[in-house]
């Protein structure tokens, strides 16, 4: 059994009120996709392409209009609220920018413990314990725990989100464009972070960018999405380089060359 | 640069001479039962409209009663129920506006609604139509006016709140497993909070008027309790013989108010945070 399945999900936004309901803009359009226990997905795409909508759609924040999202074999959006939580618990997220992803208003610590919090039963002393193992884990000091965001630099705050998104110990994280606000020293460090937290926990990422770089890097398979539709999708990332689709070859010519005068504009 | 410092220590220092002033005037209220000279409701119709003495530092109204111990009495209704309405109607406030902002569709287009129906009215005319149906006395205008001043502060933190729902903060706390009543309380009360110690020094003010100016209209506090709006209402028929039995109490709202809005003013420019109209 796959550990996600998205089926023919279709979602579109439109305002409305109670007297009118005004046409809506379709963002998914029938997309089926599948991750395995351990797999990476790469999912690419330009600005506007749905590949976030598609992300809150499987963290079961927006209900899709059609299709469904098969987390551990159980439709998310066709179970009661307490499946729907213990589902929760095993399927975290990473988001862009780092600083808007954390409470301004709270330690390392109480962000880190939220979801500890929330599922597990804790004795304070034990919670602070795993808070300092996982802030360890991420590459910050236990003795972080009681500064607040504005004491730590992007990369820092990233390794946060990514400590709160692992305390649960869930199979899959939903990584948004995780590393795109990120300088690329920081880049590079993180996406071995996030390498090697595959391994350890066994982890299985849907690693939504537009950076094909990154994406090559972490993931297994790699799937391209277009204007809501996902056109491309490849097991092995080894042949998608070779794929002849005007899309695949479109975000390879976007690569910049190492050298300015090899580029061409 | 240097401007902006001048303007930071300019800041500062008003700041400091405002918390002065009002530390002064709080202590002075607090302290009333002890400090006054005489008791503000005693009767002594042969010592009326007397000028000021060493017995009676600022003379006695139109019953003999010392007019020093009834503007520190007075300051207590004043002070404190401008501060029990605008702590009330922050709290309703913040509640209703939180929770609307937050769970959005239906209760946030019923709320919001009806709050903008209360908004069309003038406040002061509201007030006195719920005093009109409640009946005249303190306890029925203070539950006017929280009736009526709620709804500002249910706008303000919606719209707060809408602002930073779209935080991904807030996304991660539902992922995180926190309940909505969890995330409210947690996450976004704690964020909204802090500019109502400005909104607090500007509003206080404005209650204070609205509480003299029912007293004045002989709708607030009954005779013979001390109140500064029913004072200068007391004072009016003596206007041109004894002026200063309005003067007291009116210097006393002026500075009062006067120094909420220039604390209010300052702190709103140090913390960047702007009034609510």
């Amino acid at each position: 059994m796959s550990l996600l399945q998205v089926k023919n999900v279709t979602h579109g936004y439109g305002s409305s009120n109670l007297f009118w309901q005004a046409k809506r803009a379709t963002v998914l359009d029938d997309v089926s996709l599948t991750i395995e226990h351990g797999q990476c997905l790469g999912l690419l795409g330009t600005s506007g392409a749905g590949k976030s909508t598609l992300g809150k759609v499987i963290l079961g924040l927006e209900k899709p209009q059609k299709g469904q999202i098969l987390f551990q074999g159980i439709d998310l959006y066709d179970t009661n609220a307490s499946t729907r939580r213990h589902l929760r618990r095993d399927l975290q997220v990473v988001f862009q920018d780092c600083y808007s992803s954390v409470n301004p208003r709270m330690t390392a610590e109480q962000i880190i413990g939220e979801p500890l919090q929330n599922f597990e039963s804790l004795s304070p002393n034990e919670q602070k314990r795993t808070i300092g193992e996982l802030l360890e884990t991420v590459g910050l000091s236990p003795e972080d725990m009681r500064k607040y965001p504005h004491q730590f630099s992007g990369g820092q705050l990233q390794r946060i989100n990514i400590a709160r998104a692992i305390a649960l110990k869930p199979k899959m994280l939903i990584l948004d464009e995780a590393v795109s606000s990120l300088d690329m020293v920081t880049q590079a460090n993180i996406l071995t972070l996030l390498k090697d937290l595959k391994t350890i926990f066994g982890l299985s990422y849907l690693f939504i960018t537009h950076d094909i770089k990154a994406a090559y890097t972490i993931s297994d398979a790699l799937a391209v999405m277009e204007k809501g539709e996902l056109v491309v999708q490849c097991e092995d990332k080894t042949q998608f380089l070779q794929l002849p689709h005007p899309s695949v070859q479109r975000l390879l010519q976007s690569i910049l060359s190492e050298h300015p005068r090899s580029r061409s504009l | 640069m240097i401007a902006s410092i001048r303007t930071g220590l300019k800041s500062q220092k008003t700041v400091a001479v405002c918390s002065v002033i009002l530390f002064v005037l709080f202590s002075l209220t607090i302290l009333a039962p002890w400090i006054s000279p005489h008791d503000p409701v005693e009767v002594n119709l042969a010592l009326k409209l007397q000028s000021p003495t060493w017995e009676y530092p600022l003379g006695t109204d139109h019953l003999g009663r010392c007019n020093l111990s009834r503007l520190l009495h007075g300051a207590q209704v004043s002070l404190g129920f401008a501060s029990l309405i605008f702590i009330s109607s922050l709290l309703i406030g913040l509640l209703i506006g939180t929770f609307s902002g937050y769970k959005g569709g239906v209760i946030d287009l019923i709320l919001m609604r009806f709050c903008e129906g209360v908004m069309a009215f003038p406040s002061l005319v509201l007030i006195l139509g719920l005093v009109g149906i409640f009946g005249p006395g303190l306890p029925q205008v203070v539950l006017a006016m929280v009736l009526v001043q709620w709804v500002y502060y249910a706008r303000m933190f919606r719209g707060m709140v809408l602002s930073l729902k779209e935080r991904n903060f807030i996304t991660a706390a539902r992922i995180s497993g926190s309940s909505q009543w969890t995330i409210i309380r947690r996450h976004l009360i704690p964020n909204v909070l802090p500019p109502i110690i400005v909104m607090g020094t500007l509003e206080i003010g404005w209650a204070i008027m609205d509480i003299a100016a029912m007293s004045f209209l002989g709708l607030g506090i009954q005779p013979p309790s001390p109140e500064w709006g029913s004072m200068i209402h007391e004072g009016k028929s003596y206007i041109r013989s004894n002026p200063e039995l309005m003067l007291y109490p009116g210097i006393m709202i002026l500075i009062v108010v006067i120094t909420f809005n220039v604390l209010g003013e300052a702190l709103s420019d140090r913390f960047g945070v702007k009034r609510r109209f």
